[in-house]
């Protein structure tokens, strides 16, 4: 699957691309919302990990529209209810990855995205 | 026990990744049915290693096969997260919904590193090197297990695990040497600043394969 917890951890890995090669971009996607169970335990651990602008963009390009523009201090219910959501239970099914730097293509088919490189692409 | 695939010996005139892909991938990929259906028992150690692990802790799986260690720990459903990455795509058609439940699967090359860098807590990867045709590609993939590590905010006393079976006794002097290059210290953390280093916790041999755990430290 490539839901947004996934996304905030993808980057562009071919030769020689080191900067900029995060977030990488969605294009021609098809998105499934399947709901999963919820877990504040694993969101409030997994937090500080998250690169915040690049999960806000992804959201806002699939339609949710649910996270404020900053990290809040306070860690609500409905605040990790909606990065629950955000997260985990926007499926990326079908389209395209694309490194804003070099603009390699990583496609997504059935729901794996492919990370693969040839030989020579490889740093 | 491992797959019965083992790449041990590589001809002068053919080159590494040629070889992998006609002698392992393909095959696990022809296999791909049979070979989830065998081998969906988790290794306890593997079990007991998740099982230790902290709520929000974030991992990746190279080699995933059939996902079987994507779903732990089993009581403690989604407190972890595991990426299970794997280079055959009819194995991870099967581990994208191991245990029952979606999953998180990668298709890519454990000699990718397509990931921001020091994301991961911890790594694990299970009957996947041995694969690889030669000692220094072997090597990398050992590296490239250990570089998207996180040291995170407690510096002194959080360590990141990594755990790899081996059929060989080859296993301790490999993450020895992918470490030096690395520009780790091997041993036991030290007092020295700014210092970090690769510590090896347990060299074990169980169901006829090697296992090393190993933890990233600084200081
Ligand atoms: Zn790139």
């Amino acid at each position: 699957m490539v839901r947004l917890i996934t996304h905030n951890l993808l980057a562009c890995h071919a030769k020689g691309c080191t900067t900029n090669n995060f977030p990488l971009e969605f294009k021609d996607v098809q998105v499934v919302l399947r709901e999963s169970e919820f877990n504040p335990e694993f969101l409030r651990g997994f937090m500080p990990k998250i690169e915040w602008p690049a999960l806000l963009g992804a959201a806002r390009e699939l339609g949710d529209t649910s996270l404020p523009d900053q990290l809040p201090e306070m860690l609500d219910d409905d605040f990790l209810k909606a990065l629950h959501h955000v997260l985990l239970e926007i499926h990326v099914e079908e389209g395209i990855m694309i490194c804003p730097n070099c603009q390699h293509n990583y496609p997504i088919l059935n729901g794996i995205p492919n990370m693969l490189l040839a030989e020579h692409e490889i740093a | 026990m491992a797959p019965a695939v083992t790449a041990t010996h590589v001809p002068e005139s053919e080159p590494a990744a040629e070889y992998e892909d006609a002698h392992v991938h393909q095959v696990y990929d022809h296999i791909a049915g049979h070979f989830a259906s065998t081998r969906y028992k988790p290794w306890p150690i593997i079990a007991a290693f998740l099982a230790g692990l902290r709520d929000g802790w974030i991992g990746l799986d190279a080699g995933t096969g059939n996902g079987k260690y994507l779903p732990l720990p089993l009581d403690r459903p989604g407190h972890l997260w595991t990426i299970g990455l794997d280079r055959s795509r009819n194995l991870l058609e099967i581990a994208r919904t191991a245990g029952g439940s979606e999953r998180e699967v990668v298709w890519g090359d454990v000699l990718g590193h397509a990931w921001r860098p020091q994301i991961f807590d911890y790594a694990f990867s299970i009957a996947t090197i041995h694969h690889l045709a030669t000692p220094e590609r072997r090597k990398v993939a050992v590296k490239d297990v250990f570089v998207p590590w996180v040291l995170s905010d407690d510096k002194t006393k959080v360590f990141q695990r990594y755990y790899h079976m081996f059929a060989d006794g080859e296993l301790a002097a490999l993450v020895t040497l992918a470490a030096e290059e690395l520009g780790l210290t091997v041993g036991p953390p030290h007092a020295a600043l700014n210092t970090r280093g690769m510590e090896i916790v347990q060299d074990g041999w169980e169901r006829s394969n090697h296992y090393v755990e190993l933890r990233l430290w600084q200081s």
